[in-house]
């Protein structure tokens, strides 16, 4: 599953840069974040309570940070495990580029889901993981005390695996 | 797989279930069919500390007619839906809506109500409730309220329902004579998924196009009226030409979203496809 997307925060890249770097301002922005914590410059951990239709797990997952080009960009490897139901990984890069009134934030990840979730949450998977990242930008958005606009809207690619 | 342990109440009617949702919140799930609910809790997918059963409960119960509306009950079957002759009389969309719905266990099980409350996008009940213009009679800790079906459906799987709220019933405006309706689906086989499907509701005066709502489901994350399209034909005659006219503009204004079968372009492709058909069937 492929997951692209670009969207506008009405924030200087400097403070969005930080609000990504930010813990707090994660936990509060990341939905259904129980516990998130950074374990060193490249690395967070966080329990996420995955919540969405029939779904209801919770996730610990790993973030790995790598290619970190302060207030421009970053590449980062994730995993999570949620235990019966499944598991997630995959990669993603964001980057940031100023623009008129704020900051342009671009975003592509590939991600593979694996267990039951995959099979059966398989149906609509890319439709959640679209909602989840809506949802996570809304609330970033709001953190920065920033408003949200969705330039391109995320974009989605199936892919049978 | 077998489900994780959970406690389980039979609450005896609605104000002991609704005190029973308030004081377990997230924990607790409302069981009346259980045909999505068993299936996620057998494979873990969810584990929530405590089932209400709410099949006792008499305010849920049965289909009516209350005035000028029809009076669903969130517990009335898919099967009571398919043999009802209020429904058939009053929304024949239902009746003929009713057997695309998964089988016939299934439907013997499934609830009106649970389909409305889980709001699957590829679901049968969502879009149909759209099409009719339908009323949500939601009841909480403080009381009625009602939401249209323009409203109720949020996000994905995501309606206006809070935690501690159930979906009494829906009310639905009585069909007139001058309305005509068609449901289309489309599915890889019968009972499966749609992959896509069309709820559609034609009000004619004088041969002429008065009111019309197009509800698309399994296009988007909710079920998705085609607005332009609907505008575009009210006050005009149906014919064939109008209909290609119709079938594009639908096919530019909805945003389709792909999933694990069909892409983007298919659902678009297979969304104008349907409309044609409801069209020409209500043409005359």
């Amino acid at each position: 599953m492929e997951l692209n997307g670009e969207q506008f925060i009405a924030a200087p890249v400097s403070k969005v840069w930080l609000g990504l770097n930010d813990v707090t301002v994660l936990h509060a922005s990341i939905p259904g974040c129980e516990e998130i914590e950074r374990i060193s410059e490249e690395e967070v951990r966080a329990k996420v309570m995955f919540k969405i239709g029939p779904v209801r797990a919770r996730f610990s997952g790993r973030l790995v940070l790598s290619d970190i080009v302060p207030n421009a960009s970053c590449s980062m490897a994730f995993e999570g495990s949620g235990g019966a139901a499944g598991f997630a990984k995959g990669k993603a890069k964001v980057e940031l580029i100023g623009a008129e009134g704020g900051s342009l934030v671009r975003y592509s990840t590939e991600a593979s889901i694996g267990g039951k979730l995959g099979q059966i949450g398989g149906r609509l998977i890319s439709a959640s993981a679209k909602k989840i990242a809506d949802d996570f930008f809304l609330a970033f958005a709001k953190e920065l005390g920033g408003d949200l606009n969705i330039v391109s809207d995320a974009k989605l690619e199936d892919k049978l695996e | 797989m077998k489900a994780a342990a959970f406690d389980y109440v039979k609450a005896k009617n609605l104000v002991e279930a609704i005190a029973l949702l308030s004081e377990h919140g997230e924990d607790a799930r409302l069981i009346a069919g259980g045909q999505t609910l068993l299936a996620t809790l057998n494979l873990r997918l969810s584990e929530p500390s405590i089932l209400i059963d709410i099949t006792a409960v008499s305010e849920l119960k049965g289909i009516s007619v209350q005035g000028n509306m029809l009076r669903i009950g969130a517990l009335v079957t898919h099967t009571e839906i398919e043999g009802s002759d209020l429904i058939a009389q009053h929304a024949p969309l239902l009746t003929e809506a009713a057997p695309h719905i998964a089988h016939r266990a299934i439907r013997n099980l499934g609830t009106w109500g649970g389909s409305l409350a889980y709001g699957d996008p590829a679901a049968e009940w969502p879009a149909c409730s759209l099409a009719l213009d339908a009323i949500m009679v939601i009841q909480g800790p403080g009381g009625i309220r009602k939401v249209s079906a323009n409203d109720f459906f949020i996000d994905l799987y995501t309606t206006t329902l809070q935690a501690d709220e159930i979906l009494v019933a829906s009310e639905i405006p009585l069909a007139s004579s001058n309305q005509s309706h068609s449901f289309q689906e489309l599915a890889r086989r019968h009972g499966d998924y749609a992959a896509v499907g069309l709820a559609a509701v034609i009000r004619k005066e004088k041969g002429k196009v008065q009111t019309c709502r197009l509800a698309f489901f399994s296009v988007a994350a909710i079920p998705t009226m085609a607005t332009k399209a609907q505008a575009f034909l009210e006050g005009k005659s149906i014919d064939a030409a109008l209909i290609q006219q119709a079938v594009k503009l639908a096919r530019e204004e909805i945003e389709t979203l792909a999933d694990i079968t069909n892409s983007q372009e298919t659902k678009t492709h297979l969304l104008g496809v349907l409309l044609e058909r409801a069209l020409t069937k209500m043409m005359p």
